[in-house]
């Protein structure tokens, strides 16, 4: 608690003090990182990268390979639509396009935690494709939500974890590689917290939609805090011309392969 | 049926650009140093631009475009070569700080962080993402980049960055006015009226290709509102 107060300075009123440190009490007895800045939201800033292979310790990821786990969960129609779609050609992220949040961050996520009074922001490394994430954590979904890539995303904290709900999402992005399609009915859940005395992120995540899955699906990912690595620029995709030929090859050899999954 | 590529994430992967990683110690040290977030005005929040033709209280008002600086004869005669259709805004391309930073409308969001203060563009593709360092110099080896490398200081409450290392993507203007690698951009940023507003002055210089250096100066409103998620979903 001392240092929790010393964090916390003379600037805060008293009450915000008590809250602060209220909630900062049980994180530290788990060992979990939690400075505060300005407000009462942990202060997990950083650089946080998928972590694989030995990076993982003894942290278990769940689902490594999303479209094994997601396929089974298809209803008909959506599994039609998938073996309809071209993965190259209806694949906008493949060319540094928009393609929303389901597939980048488990698969080779990598983000900048930012802490803002009321929200938490996660910017993706691959900005052109998985964008800004904002977690509003003042307030309710909208009713009228207006249906974008990313969706609406709020969040409330359960002790040491931010629970995430994320509603609103167009239907223009595949949930993985496979070109697994979804509804404006996706809903997204994820227990985010911090785990290895707060050198890692741990996230769960569980992905709803009664219009074109039978049930849900999940996945656990880790992500290891690595702000040396922090790369300042990443933009997607600088020379067109010269992607979309490079692409063309390298998915050229994975053809045959997805057809054996499928 | 054609195949969804199952393995495109390795693919994705490889694909991203070129990331540009950070001189490693400079980032340790700031993300240890949170002093400048704390004592510094606090810019942290949404801002829209104010359309020209505005005048705010005290006769504070935008001066200046990036369509009215001068060039060299030969980055003229460059300019004049430029297909418009090659436009970076065409294409879900960055445009740059100095471009970007005129544009009517143009909502940004300033959230301070460990060392650093991070600018966030509505639009993001075109806007994407400023990082700007407040805990160190530029390398003294700059890997050209969309946005350069930003460093920032307090200047009293104004925020100063100064930003080299341009790549040669990015247009000065809508007309097509080319730069070179010696772009350089001092940026002066300060809240006004009570935090009503944010100053913005961007003065660049290019010895390469600007007759002499040229400044505009923009007013950014703060607004109490969410932003948006508007990406540039397909090439124009």
């Amino acid at each position: 608690m001392k240092s929790c107060f010393v964090t916390a300075g003379w600037k805060f009123a008293l009450p915000v003090i008590l809250l602060v440190c209220a909630r900062a009490a049980p994180a530290q007895d788990k060992k979990v990182s939690a400075t505060h800045l300005q407000s009462e939201t942990p202060d997990w800033s950083g650089y946080y990268r998928l972590a694989r292979g030995k990076d993982l310790g003894d942290f278990k990821p769940v689902n490594t390979d999303l479209d094994k786990a997601i396929i089974p969960h298809l209803q008909s129609w959506a599994k039609a639509k998938m073996e309809a779609t071209d993965g190259v050609a209806d694949d906008t992220g493949g060319v540094c396009l928009a393609d929303g949040i389901f597939r980048y961050p488990p698969f080779a996520g990598s983000f900048i935690w930012l802490t803002s009074p009321n929200k938490i922001v996660l910017a993706f490394t691959e900005i052109n494709t998985a964008g800004i994430r904002r977690i509003y954590l003042n307030r309710k979904h909208p009713k009228d939500v207006l249906p974008t890539w990313n969706g609406d995303s709020i969040g409330h904290w359960e002790g040491d974890t931010l629970v995430v709900d994320t509603t609103g999402f167009n239907d223009k992005s595949w949930l993985m590689s496979a070109m697994e399609p979804h509804t404006e009915e996706t809903h997204l859940t994820e227990r985010i917290r911090q785990v290895d005395n707060g050198q890692m992120i741990e996230i769960k995540s569980v992905v709803e939609d009664r219009h074109a899955l039978t049930s849900a699906y999940t996945y656990t990912r880790y992500y290891n805090k690595n702000d040396a690595a922090m790369p300042a620029e990443n933009v997607c995709n600088d020379e067109i011309a010269e992607w979309k030929e490079w692409r063309n090859k390298a998915l050229k050899k994975q053809y045959d392969r997805a057809h054996e999954v499928k | 049926m054609a195949a969804g590529a199952m393995l495109r994430g390795s693919v994705r992967i490889l694909r991203a650009g070129v990331p540009i990683l950070l001189a490693a110690a400079g980032f340790v040290a700031a993300a240890q140093n949170p002093r400048s977030a704390v004592t510094s005005p606090n810019l942290d929040g949404v801002y829209q631009a104010i359309p020209n033709g505005t005048v705010l209280p005290g006769g504070l008002k935008n001066i200046g475009s990036p369509g009215d600086l001068a060039l060299q004869p030969a980055a003229a005669q460059q300019m004049k070569g430029m297909s418009l259709k090659d436009d970076p805004a065409k294409v879900c391309k960055p445009l740059g700080p100095f471009r970007m930073m005129a544009r009517d409308r143009n909502k940004i969001e300033l959230i301070p962080s460990h060392g650093m203060i991070v600018m966030l563009f509505e639009d993001l593709s075109h806007g994407h993402m400023r990082i700007i360092f407040l805990d160190r110099k530029h390398p003294e080896k700059v890997t050209p980049a969309w946005h350069g490398d930003s460093v920032g200081r307090w200047d009293g409450d104004t925020l100063v960055v100064d930003t080299v290392g341009f790549n040669d993507r990015t247009w000065l203007n809508d007309s097509g006015a080319q730069h070179s690698d010696a772009l350089h951009l001092v940026e002066r940023i300060r809240p006004v009226s009570g935090g009503k507003y944010l100053e913005y002055k961007v003065t660049a210089e290019d010895s390469k290709a600007l007759a002499k250096p040229y400044t505009y100066t923009r007013y950014y409103e703060k607004v109490n509102a969410e932003i948006g998620q508007d990406i540039c979903e397909d090439e124009e």
